[in-house]
C-alpha cells in the first residue's frame, strides 16, 4: 500500500501545478455552498438576534425596511423624521417607554446616534473605560469607533457635515468623550452615541451664543421687536460646549416639534404591545409602527431564497467541475500511456496501476477537502466580521 | 418521673413558640400598611421642596427620597455637577417641577422613561412670562423658546394636579403597591381642595386691596385668587437700591396698593421706609425650600392666615 501512495504523491509532486489547479478548483466548488450556508445562517442569527432584542419600532411613513436598518444597524436614514411629541405620546401612554434615535450625522462614517441614557440600558452595553454622557456635548464611543477614530477618553471628536453641500444646515460640534463601551458585537460598536439635545445642537435647533438681549449688545442686534430681539449674522454660536456656555444653550423653536428618526418602544408586558400596536394601526395616522422581527424575518427569507439559487448554481458549477476534472484526469491517463506501458513491463499489474491513478485522485480530493473545511470553519469564526468590514 | 419530664418538654415548647415574634402589621408589604426600616422600592430624585413634599405624603418610606437642592437658597437655580447627574440616572424616577423650573434641565442627558414633568399635563395653564425678552436669529427665524412663570405649587388646584402626576409614576414603576399610593394622594388630594376653598374664602376680598409682589413668584396665586398685584424685584436680606425705591414711586402712581407682599421678613428699615411711603410689609412664603418648622401645608396654611388678615381689613 505504502509504495502505491508513494508513487501516486511522487507524481503529483512532479505535475504540482496540475495537482494544485485541480486542488483549487475541487476546494473552491466544495467551499462555496459551504461557505455560503455558514455566512448565511451566521448573517440570519445575526440579524435575528438584534431584531429579537427591539420590541417594537415607531418611525415615519415608509420602507418598514429601511426603517428597521436604520433603527437597528445605523444605517444612513431614508425616511422622513418624525416630531418629538411621538416620543411623549407613545410615554405617555403608559403603555411602554419610548427611546428616541437622531440618526443624520456622523464622525468620519461613525453614525452619530443621539438618544438618552436609557438607549445604553436597553442593549446592555457596558462601559470599558469613564462614564456615559452627563452633559450636553458629551459623547460615548463604541468600540470600534473609538478604534476608527483613534479617540478615547479625554479626547474630543468633531462631527461632520451632513453634506459637502449642507454647509449652512449643521453645526459642527467638537464633542469631549467621556466613555468608550466594551465590545459587544453589535452595530452598537461602531457608534458615537450622545444626548438627543446634542444632535439637536448639530442640526442647529439649538446652539449657544453671547446674549444679544443684554445691554452692550448692539453690534450683534439686527432689530428690536417687541418682546423679542433680532440678532444678526454676526452673532456666531459656539462650536464647543464647556462649562463656560453651558448655560447658554438655548432652542430655538417648540422642542415638541424636533426631529427624530426612529424611536425604540418598549412594551411593559405582551398586552401593552399589542395594544399599542392595535392604535397604532388605524388609519389616518402620521407614523408607522414595525415589529423588527417580522421585518427581518421577510429579509432573512429573500437571503435564504437568494442562496438557495445560488446554491442550485453551484450544483451545476460542481456537476461541471466533476465533469472537467474527469475530463483532465482522463485525458492525462491518456497522455501517460507510455510511463503506464512501462510501469506494467516492469511488473506492475492492472489492478496495481489502477489503485495508483485513484490514490492521486483521492489524494487531490482529499486535500480539496481540507482545504474546504478550513476556509468553511474561517467564515464561521470571523463571517460576521468580515460581512460588517464588506458591507457599506 | 418520665410523664413529668414530657410534661415540663410540652409546656418549654409551647412557651417558646407563643414568644417566637409575630407577623409585625409593619412588615407586610404590598398593603396600605408601609414597610419601615426594611429596604426602600427605589430612590426617588425631586427638584424642589414642594415635590419632596408630595413624593413624602405619597410614597412615605416605602422609598429613599433624594432632594440634592435642599440646601441651595434657590433650588431653582441650581445646577447638579456630572458625579449628581450620573446619580440621577440611576434613580428609579426623577420627578420635576417642570414649567421652566429646573434651568439645568435642557443641560443634562436623563433617562426619558424614568423623568416624570409633573407640569406636562397642565401646560395650557402656565402662565407665559410677558415680560421676558426672547431672540431671534434673522427676521425669518424661530423665537427662543419662551419662558414661563414656575411656582406652580402656590396654586393648590395645580399642585393637586402635580400629586397625580406624581401618584401615576409610583403606580407605574410599583404598580403591587397603586393602592398605597393611590389611598395616600386622596388624603392629599382632600387636605389641598381644604386648602383651596380656604385660601378662596380668604381672598374673596383681594380685588380691593392692591398689592404689590417683592418678587415674581405669586403668578399662580394670582390668577387663581384674582389678586390684584404687580411685581418689582426686591430681596428680603437687601436694602433697595435709590432706583428701585424711584421704580417703585412710579408704580404706585398707576397701582394704588396698600402692602408689599414678601417671600421671607423684610429688613427693618426697608419695612420702615415702606411704611413711609404707605405699605405695609406681609409675608407669604413660596415655600421651594424646606421650612424651618411644619411643612408645606403648614406654611400655607400660615400663608393664607396672612392673605385673610391682609384682605379682611377695610381699604
Amino acid at each position: 500500500m505504502t509504495d502505491i501512495l508513494y508513487l501516486a504523491w511522487r507524481y503529483l509532486r512532479f505535475n504540482r501545478g496540475k495537482a494544485a489547479v485541480l486542488v483549487a478548483s475541487i476546494s473552491l466548488i466544495l467551499f462555496l455552498p459551504a461557505g455560503l450556508q455558514v455566512v448565511v445562517r451566521q448573517g440570519a442569527k445575526t440579524l435575528t438576534a438584534r431584531a429579537d432584542a427591539t420590541p417594537l419600532l415607531l418611525g415615519a411613513p415608509g420602507s418598514a425596511v429601511d426603517l428597521t436598518l436604520a433603527a437597528l444597524y445605523f444605517r444612513a436614514p431614508t425616511l422622513e423624521p418624525m416630531r418629538y411629541n411621538q416620543v411623549s405620546r407613545v410615554a405617555e401612554s403608559g403603555l411602554a417607554e419610548a427611546i428616541p434615535l437622531h440618526l443624520r450625522y456622523d464622525v468620519r462614517g461613525q453614525r452619530i446616534v443621539g438618544t438618552s441614557p436609557d438607549y445604553l440600558e436597553f442593549r446592555d452595553l457596558e462601559l470599558q473605560v469613564g462614564r456615559r454622557f452627563a452633559l450636553l456635548g458629551e459623547c460615548v464611543l463604541g468600540a470600534d469607533a473609538a478604534e476608527a477614530l483613534d479617540a478615547g477618553v479625554g479626547d474630543y471628536v468633531l462631527s461632520s457635515p451632513a453634506s459637502a453641500f449642507d454647509v449652512a444646515g449643521s453645526f459642527p460640534l467638537k464633542m469631549p468623550v467621556v466613555g468608550v463601551l466594551a465590545a459587544s458585537g453589535t452595530a452598537d460598536d461602531e457608534a458615537v452615541l450622545v444626548d438627543l439635545k446634542t444632535a439637536w445642537v448639530i442640526a442647529g435647533l439649538a446652539h449657544g451664543h453671547t446674549d444679544v438681549t443684554a445691554p452692550g449688545a448692539e453690534s450683534g442686534v439686527l432689530e428690536r421687536q417687541e418682546g423679542n430681539v433680532v440678532a444678526n449674522a454676526s452673532v456666531l454660536s459656539y462650536t464647543e460646549i464647556t462649562s463656560d456656555n453651558l448655560s447658554s444653550f438655548h432652542f430655538h423653536g417648540d422642542p415638541s416639534g424636533f426631529p427624530v428618526d426612529a424611536v425604540v418602544v418598549v412594551p411593559r408586558d405582551r398586552k401593552s404591545g399589542v395594544m399599542l400596536r392595535g392604535r397604532y394601526e388605524e388609519a389616518g395616522r402620521d407614523v408607522q409602527m414595525v415589529v423588527p422581527r417580522a421585518v427581518v424575518d421577510d429579509l432573512v427569507e429573500t437571503m435564504f431564497s437568494i442562496r438557495n439559487a445560488i446554491l442550485a448554481v453551484s450544483l451545476g458549477l460542481g456537476a461541471a467541475t466533476v465533469a472537467t476534472t474527469a475530463l483532465v484526469f482522463a485525458l492525462s491517463i491518456r497522455l501517460r500511456r507510455r510511463e503506464l506501458e512501462t510501469m506494467r513491463r516492469i511488473g506492475a499489474s492492472h489492478q496495481r496501476i489502477r489503485a495508483i491513478l485513484a490514490t492521486e485522485v483521492v489524494l487531490v480530493a482529499i486535500t480539496a477537502g481540507i482545504i474546504a473545511a478550513g476556509l468553511t470553519l474561517t467564515v464561521s469564526r470571523f463571517g460576521g466580521t468580515m460581512l460588517r468590514l464588506l458591507a457599506p | 418521673m418520665r410523664s413529668g419530664f414530657v410534661a415540663i418538654l410540652i409546656v418549654t415548647l409551647v412557651t417558646l413558640g407563643g414568644c417566637a415574634p409575630a407577623e409585625s402589621p409593619e412588615d407586610v408589604v404590598g398593603t396600605t400598611t408601609p414597610v419601615t426600616g426594611a429596604s426602600a422600592l427605589g430612590t426617588i430624585e425631586v427638584s424642589n421642596y414642594p415635590l419632596a413634599y408630595v413624593v413624602e405624603r405619597l410614597a412615605g418610606p416605602l422609598v429613599e427620597l433624594s432632594f440634592r437642592a435642599a440646601e441651595a437658597p434657590d433650588p431653582a437655580y441650581w445646577r447638579p455637577s456630572v458625579e449628581e447627574i450620573i446619580a440621577m440616572q440611576e434613580a428609579d424616577l426623577v420627578i420635576v417641577n417642570g414649567a421652566g423650573y429646573e434651568g439645568w434641565l435642557k443641560d443634562v442627558s436623563l433617562p426619558t422613561s424614568r423623568l416624570l414633568d409633573t407640569t406636562a399635563a397642565v401646560h395650557d395653564r402656565l402662565i407665559r412670562i410677558e415680560a421676558s425678552t426672547t431672540h431671534s436669529h434673522g427676521l425669518e427665524g424661530e423665537h427662543e423658546h419662551a419662558g414661563s412663570a414656575f411656582t406652580t405649587w402656590l396654586d393648590p388646584t395645580l399642585l393637586i394636579e402635580q400629586a397625580r402626576a406624581a401618584s401615576q409614576g409610583l403606580e407605574r414603576r410599583w404598580p403591587d403597591h397603586a393602592e398605597y399610593f393611590a389611598d395616600r394622594l386622596q388624603d392629599l388630594v382632600a387636605e389641598l381642595e381644604i386648602l383651596d376653598a380656604e385660601l378662596q374664602a380668604a381672598t374673596a376680598a383681594a380685588a380691593e386691596h392692591p398689592v404689590i409682589f417683592s418678587h415674581p413668584v405669586y403668578q399662580y396665586l394670582q390668577q387663581r385668587y384674582g389678586l390684584s398685584g404687580h411685581s418689582v424685584h426686591w430681596e428680603p436680606d437687601e436694602a433697595p437700591a435709590e432706583g428701585q425705591w424711584e421704580e417703585l414711586e412710579h408704580l404706585m402712581a398707576n397701582h394704588r396698593a396698600e402692602s408689599m407682599v414678601w417671600e421671607a421678613e423684610p429688613l427693618a428699615e426697608t419695612s420702615e421706609r415702606l411704611a413711609e411711603v404707605g405699605l405695609g410689609s406681609v409675608v407669604v412664603d413660596p415655600c421651594s425650600t424646606p421650612p424651618s418648622d411644619g411643612d408645606l401645608l403648614t406654611v400655607m396654611r400660615r400663608n393664607t392666615e396672612v392673605l385673610r388678615m391682609l384682605f379682611a381689613s377695610a381699604p
